[in-house]
């Protein structure tokens, strides 16, 4: 092939183009939990924030996938990186990674925006290193004109009974979701199965989160928590071989068993359930507090958003429980423009920072004051603190360093269950063995 | 430097060869060599060093850069972990099977479709597009298509026999892995092999042709004959980028439950950073390192003797 000069010239022109440096504008570089409504809602912050920085002061956003996005960070921070300026920080990684990072004083008004307790999430050792921007925690969706549809049909009831008995042992009536025991929420997931029950006018009762992921097993672990299950006892002892472990974990594999859940749900996330239950064709679904804004949108989830109704997770015998798990940004102790990432955390400290972060999307747990002031646009934020309060819990031994390979290790052992590659006494043999060696550390 | 043969052949006298260097001395042939061996002690043999130095270390994030030597307790880890060793059979596995796989269906389509390509070879380009993805967004894409309420292939199947099945539950990861990988990187060994086959030169099928060969007898005695280094190299370099499988995997499936799709990389991965165990990955990955260096040396064995 023979090239003429311009291509030539061209295709030089475009080599050297690879190899030269891009150029930033910005000079706080933010690295922010990708792929949800947290992004979304701290792109919008950040943009109204650059309006009024200064050019030194400007915020560039920066993100990259959640797969595996605390390995990541790790390495970066473990390498001394200063290629971001501020980074995101979680509850359950707050003692890995405080090594790699500053404490930050973000003034006497945050605790009057968020609260002593959720200023808290972002503590280690007592010190503050990081601004609460999201508390996740767990709601059960559910269908409103389903579940009413069967309140009010007796000959539904009847099967609902049957169905019960037949596959709890019980004889249990449909109940209203607020008061639901799990046992309420496996029968009537039951129900709404089409496998089960060929009436059912969706196909799935539930969705389950089953993939081998660690986020899932956060979702999972409020079930055996409402029966008195805890990662650790007093003394130290590793007790995840509990009866309340056992009962949960039987539940979900007697759900995916008789097909209440999707058959694909052993690859199932986040995405994956919002897409199930938006599909209106499932019931129920046990999902993170930040699905709220898109099940309930009109726009982006036409077929359910209307009777999509949202309660606490149920009831067991030790009473309601649900995970928290907070997200926040602090500061790199590598940072290259300290000053500028100092002056941005506290701005979005602020009390107009967190309502415009509430109502672009995020997820902030604000004081009962501030929340009255997005009450209308995002009624779900009054839930997430109010369901906080009265059922938030952290298993014992969960902010220590080796938190998070205990959730991969559960996730990775559990998920053999429900698949059933391994008995239900081998999971429990191998998690034990692992969790007292991770929370030995 | 020149090949150049002494002034002919004398009866009775073996022909010599002389090496000429007039054009570069040896001194200078070094000096030359020097930036490209500084290049690869650095980028290669540095990282080597300090891989094998992990392996036998007790080693964490927080105290990468002081290692404590413990012994080869990181290599009896791994020979006695039974992830390991289904991991690498996982690799195995997949690595043959998609390898073979690839070359069958590439070599049917290089022949198949050689008189059309030479007609029209702006046919090239479409079949050729699935290589310029990345394999990771390879993953992600057939987790929407395969998805039961938003992918295209569940919908329909759903409409047309009102049932569908699981692409990703345990039974039918693998399968679902092997098609998708398959899927991808075809169009490398037909590209291979449709250069191999264009390279035939025509006179010779011609010649078996009035000789009375039939078609199929001529691919069979002919074509596939002159193809065979291109074949087995081929069949080595897809084997190669199976077993060493990871983003497409991961995306699609993780590990998979209960570890039921962990390659030998994704084991490395995961033992390095989801576990914090470093030697214990590193001594994996030297394990891996000599197992290829074993098998790449043999072929080369092969090769040089010309079975190959």
């Amino acid at each position: 092939m023979k090239l003429s000069r311009t291509s030539f010239a061209l295709m030089a022109t475009l080599l050297a183009g690879t190899a030269l440096p891009t150029f930033a504008n910005a000079t706080v570089t933010v690295l922010g939990w990708p792929g949800g409504s947290e992004e979304t809602a701290l792109r919008a912050t950040v943009e109204t924030y650059n309006k009024q920085a200064s050019d030194a002061d400007k915020v560039e956003l920066l993100f990259f996938n959640r797969e595996g996005f605390y390995d990541k960070l790790q390495a970066d921070m473990a390498a001394g990186s200063s290629a971001f300026d501020v980074n995101l920080v979680a509850t359950y990684s707050l003692g890995r990674y405080a090594p790699y990072m500053e404490p930050v004083d973000l003034g006497a008004d945050a605790a009057k925006v968020f609260g002593e307790s959720v200023l808290k999430t972002m503590q280690f050792d007592g010190k503050q290193y990081g601004v609460p921007t999201d508390l996740s925690l767990h709601f059960m969706y559910y269908r409103r004109d389903l579940i009413d549809a069967l309140m009010k049909d007796d000959a539904a009831k009847k099967t609902y009974g049957e169905i019960a008995q037949k596959y709890l042992g019980k004889p249990l009536q449909p109940k209203d979701p607020d008061s639901w025991t799990w046992d309420d929420w496996a029968a009537t997931a039951l129900y709404f199965t089409k496998q089960v029950n060929p009436d059912s006018p969706v196909r799935y009762g539930t969705v389950l989160q089953m993939k081998n992921l660690l986020f899932n097993m956060m979702v999972f672990q409020s079930l055996p928590r409402s029966y008195g299950g805890d990662w650790m006892d007093k003394d130290g002892n590793v007790t995840v071989d509990s009866d309340a472990y056992k009962t949960g974990l039987e539940l979900y594999k007697k759900l995916y068993d008789a097909g209440s859940s999707p058959k694909d749900s052993l690859s199932y996330e986040y995405a994956e359930t919002n897409a199930a239950f938006a599909s209106g064709q499932a019931a129920t679904a046990l999902q993170w507090n930040a699905a709220a804004a898109d099940l309930t949108s009109t726009e982006k989830s036409p077929a359910v958003a209307e009777a999509t109704g949202i309660v606490a997770p149920p009831a067991g015998p030790d009473g309601r429980a649900d995970h928290i798990h907070g997200l926040g940004l602090g500061l790199n102790k590598n940072a290259k423009n300290k000053e500028g990432a100092v002056k941005f955390l506290k701005w979005l400290a602020t009390e107009d920072a967190a309502l415009l972060y509430a109502r672009s999307g995020g997820s902030p747990a604000l004081s009962p004051d501030v929340v009255a002031k997005v009450a209308k646009e995002r009624p779900d934020l009054v839930k997430l603190g109010e369901f906080a309060s009265k059922y938030g819990y952290v298993m014992t031994g969960a902010t220590s360093a080796g938190a998070l390979p205990v959730y991969e290790l559960q996730a990775k052992e559990f998920t053999g269950y429900w698949s059933g590659q391994q008995s239900l006494e081998d999971a429990f043999a191998h998690t034990k063995a692992g969790m007292q060696d991770l929370l030995k550390k | 430097m020149n090949h150049l043969p002494d002034a002919g052949p004398r009866p009775g006298v073996r022909r010599v060869w002389r090496i000429d260097m007039a054009l570069v001395t040896r001194a200078e042939g070094r000096m030359y060599l020097t930036p490209l061996v500084g290049f690869l002690l650095l980028f290669l043999g540095f990282p080597a060093i300090v891989n094998l130095i992990y392996s036998v270390s007790t080693v964490t994030f927080e105290t990468l850069r002081s290692p404590v030597l413990s012994g080869f307790g990181n290599y009896v880890a791994v020979l006695n972990d039974r992830e390991f060793w289904s991991s690498a059979w996982f690799s195995l596995r997949f690595g043959i099977l998609t390898a073979s796989a690839e070359c069958l269906i590439g070599l049917f389509l290089a022949i198949f479709l050689a008189p059309l390509l030479s007609k029209r070879p702006v046919l090239m380009a479409p079949l050729m597009l699935p290589l310029m993805v990345a394999p990771a967004m390879v993953g992600l894409m057939y987790r929407l298509v395969l998805h039961e309420f938003a992918g295209p292939i569940p919908h329909y199947l759903f409409e047309w026999f009102g049932d569908s099945p699981a692409f990703l539950d345990i039974n039918n990861a693998f399968r679902t892995l092997v098609v998708v990988e398959t899927l991808q990187w075809t169009p490398f060994a037909f590209l291979l092999f449709y250069m191999a086959y264009s390279a035939i030169p025509l006179d010779v099928r011609e010649a078996s042709s009035l000789d009375g060969a039939s078609p199929f007898e001529i691919v069979r005695w002919i074509d596939l004959p002159l193809m065979k280094p291109t074949l087995v190299i081929a069949f080595f370099i897809r084997f190669i980028d199976g077993f060493r499988v990871f983003d497409n995997v991961y995306a699609l499936t993780g590990s998979g439950a209960g570890g039921s799709t962990t390659s030998l990389s994704i084991y490395v991965y995961q033992a390095f950073f989801k576990e914090g165990a470093i030697g214990k990955a590193v001594a994996a990955s030297v394990v891996l390192f000599v197992a290829s260096f074993i098998v790449l040396h043999g072929l080369n064995r092969l090769a040089g003797r010309g079975k190959l």
